[in-house]
């Protein structure tokens, strides 16, 4: 599904935030990806949805080449991808519901559809009840999923996740969590940015840690630590 | 495309009145600059008119010899109206232009008493097509028989002509350089109401919004912000236009000023459009600029 084959990237002040990264994630996995901050893990996020492109090396989603892609067809790549972000990037003067649809909206798609899509996702992520809730009015965890549920209403093949959990309480967390692998169990393959130890360890799942760029370890069932 | 439409509409209004504020100075600046522009464009149009006017009463006389009989000048009169150029030639027999001439002098002087007789020869007015015409034209009429000396004012029409084209050229420069000057403040005004939605804009990119769907809500909340502009702009200066032209013919009554209708309203019109126009490229320029930085 993923593919970063030979991947770096270099800032223009010389700091390379990835160093020769080789990374395969099939279709369906969840997938760890930890380090200290600066280790370059939203930069790799950025690379997949061509927020950045790598200096060096090819980064292949879903079977097209991203790096390669042109202006015009970056956002049918994005529409492919669901985003979650530490600090939720929700719109504060529209509603739960219009947040959510505006995902649909940019898409072009009818009226009709957008509704009943909208509403399915905040269904899935628990949030129908707080549809017509603003942004402000909504507590951490409330905002996370309602994220969540914008990043899912295209129904996107692959899920993105940095920092889910980054501002939000133990108990929270592993709510937020738990809804990720729900979504991952209905076959959207996700990936978590993180350096929550405890998640890490207790979700027991495939953990690629990075440390100044460069993959350090790729281990299936893995811990945060070695 | 329908349902995309009304999306662009709604999102336009939303943004026309949530950002009040912006939008007020945004509509403010280009109701200035459109008014600025429109001011000089009318007076380009009528300076253009004055000069032009006093261009146009410019002509040809031409003395005829005394003893021509009436008859022989009405075929010297068609046959000068045959030379290429000429728009028309008036006959002023010599007892109309004493007659005209003891009338202008009017009470204040009795002609008839101090010159005895009628010391005026006939005398035909010839009205060229254009002015640049004149001194060739005034050379073949002083060829003909029996005319005896040809005047026409040709330094004075030379330096008309140059003003003229002074005035054209130099009110076109100053029409083209005040549009820049205005497209620039318009573009830098609108592109604020635009940074003030960056986040909705790179939010908009990240869930996979295409760059023309961007950009439509903007470039209708541009054309809005420039019709409201170019509005109040006309309002503004048809009021001023019609109260200082009203001043002007009451105390110069006979400065040419232009109070034809048609082409004052192709000058609102052209304030209008402008407006429009200003908006909508403002919008896309400041749009198209901040999506070029979003990568």
């Amino acid at each position: 599904m993923i593919e970063l084959i030979n991947v770096t990237k270099t800032y223009a002040n010389g700091v390379d935030v990835l160093l020769n990264v080789n990374l395969h994630i099939g279709k369906e996995e969840f997938i760890f990806i930890v380090g200290p901050s600066g280790a370059g893990k939203t930069s790799l996020m950025k690379l997949l949805y061509r927020e950045e492109r790598p200096t060096v090396g090819q980064v292949i989603v879903d079977r097209v080449n991203v790096v390669e892609l042109n202006a015009d067809q970056i956002p049918y790549l994005r529409r492919n991808i669901g985003v979650v972000f530490q600090d939720y990037k929700l719109l504060p003067k529209r509603t739960v519901f219009e947040n959510v649809a505006f995902a649909l909206r940019v898409t072009g798609a009818p009226r009709s559809t957008i509704r009943r899509k909208a509403m399915q996702s905040l269904e899935l992520v628990g949030m129908l009840r707080r549809a017509n809730a603003f942004p402000e009015q909504l507590s951490g965890g409330e905002k996370q999923r309602a994220c969540i549920a914008r990043a899912i209403v295209n129904n996107p093949p692959i899920l993105l996740a940095d920092e889910p959990t980054g501002n939000l309480d133990p108990t929270t967390s592993w709510d937020i969590i738990q809804l990720l692998d729900k979504i991952n169990r209905r076959h959207t393959t996700v990936l978590v940015a993180t350096h929550n130890k405890n998640i890490v360890d207790d979700m027991k799942r495939r953990v690629v840690a990075l440390e100044s760029g460069r993959v350090v370890r790729d281990q299936q069932l893995g811990g945060y630590n070695v | 495309m329908f349902s995309n439409l009304e999306f662009f509409l709604v999102e336009a209004l939303r943004s026309f009145r949530r950002g009040a504020l912006m939008t007020v100075v945004a509509i403010g600046t280009i109701t200035v600059a459109l008014v600025i522009f429109g001011f000089f464009l009318l007076l380009v149009v009528n300076l253009s008119n004055i000069v032009g006017t006093f261009s146009s009463k410019m002509d040809i006389a031409a003395y005829v010899e005394s003893d021509i009989s009436l008859a022989n000048a009405g075929v010297l009169q068609l046959k000068l109206s045959k030379i290429p150029g000429v728009l028309k030639v008036d006959f002023i027999s010599k007892t109309e232009a004493w007659r005209n001439l003891k009338q202008e002098f009017g009470t204040s002087l009795n002609l008839g008493e101090i010159i005895v007789g009628n010391p005026l020869p006939h005398t035909f007015n010839i009205t060229v097509r254009t002015p640049e015409l004149l001194s060739s034209v005034a050379k073949q009429v002083a060829g003909f028989q029996n005319i005896d000396e040809v005047r026409y004012s040709g330094k004075l029409i030379d330096q008309i002509q140059s003003l003229v084209s002074a005035v054209r050229i130099g009110g076109a420069a100053l029409v083209i350089l005040i549009s820049f000057a205005t497209l620039l403040i318009v573009v830098n005004t609108i592109r604020l109401t635009v940074l003030a939605r960056e986040t909705d804009i790179s939010i908009m990119k990240l869930v996979g919004a295409t760059n023309t769907f961007v950009k439509w809500p903007f470039i209708i909340e541009g054309i809005l912000i420039g019709v409201i502009g170019g509005f109040l702009s006309f309002v503004i200066l048809k009021l001023s236009y019609d109260t200082i032209i009203s001043r002007i013919s009451a105390a110069l009554p006979f400065l040419p000023v232009v109070t034809n209708q048609t082409l004052l309203t192709g000058v609102y019109i052209v304030m209008i459009l402008g407006g429009t126009a200003l908006g909508m490229l403002g919008a896309y320029i400041s749009v198209t600029r901040i999506l070029k930085a979003e990568v």
